[in-house]
């Protein structure tokens, strides 16, 4: 072992947030500028950064999940994007997408990490843990 | 064998551990996976880090 490191994600690329939507079974719908939600803010959770009351239910593109009333905002902003999302359970995505639209952020991370470490040489392997998913890069 | 492994929770939290390396390289090899990601929040250097090719000398005295 020699280091080990946290890292707050951020969701850099366009296109490996649409292969991590294709294979969770979402349909990404680009272009699509705004998102189902509750469509009243209620003030039980803080704002994210940089998004501000009259922000909500608009977006950049969407996500529309299968079974679900609710949908996800994609949203830009400077280099990167911001889901958006409501988790009231009569939307039904807190299940779906798991907390914090966990399931959502596994699978971009797994598309965004196999596709550049194997363009760099690496071997990648991955497996369900307990916790969530284990990727192994190897030179 | 060099390893970088991610751990990706449920709900999202990655975390990144790097095995084999010695010295700087751990920090060098993994910083791509990093700048792919994100912000790195914290990070824990291992006794393997601090290894490196300098032999130490230790002198001990035998009898008297």
């Amino acid at each position: 072992m020699s280091h080990i490191a946290k890292i707050e994600l951020v969701i850099q690329s366009f296109d490996d947030l649409k292969e991590a939507c294709q294979k969770l079974g979402f349909e990404f719908v680009e272009n699509q500028k705004s998102y189902r939600w509750y469509g009243r803010w209620v003030g039980d959770t803080p704002m994210p950064e940089g998004v501000s009351v009259e922000d909500l239910g608009k977006c950049d593109h969407a996500i529309r999940v299968p079974g679900c009333l609710y949908e996800i905002g994609v949203v830009k902003q400077k280099n990167h994007f911001i889901l958006l999302w409501d988790y009231y359970s009569v939307g039904g995505l807190s299940e779906k997408i798991g907390p914090n639209a966990g399931r959502l952020k596994q699978a971009y991370t797994v598309a965004r990490v196999t596709k550049e470490a194997r363009k760099k040489g690496y071997r990648v392997m991955e497996k369900k843990t307990e916790q969530g998913i284990r990727m192994v890069l190897t030179a | 064998m060099k390893e970088i492994v991610i751990d990706i929770s449920d709900d999202g939290e990655v975390c990144i551990e790097t095995k084999g390396f010695q010295g700087k390289a751990c920090l060098e090899e993994s910083q791509f996976i990093k700048d792919l990601l994100g912000k790195e929040t914290a990070k824990k250097l291992t006794a393997a880090y601090y290894y490196g090719k300098e032999k130490v000398k230790k002198y001990l005295q035998l009898c008297g």
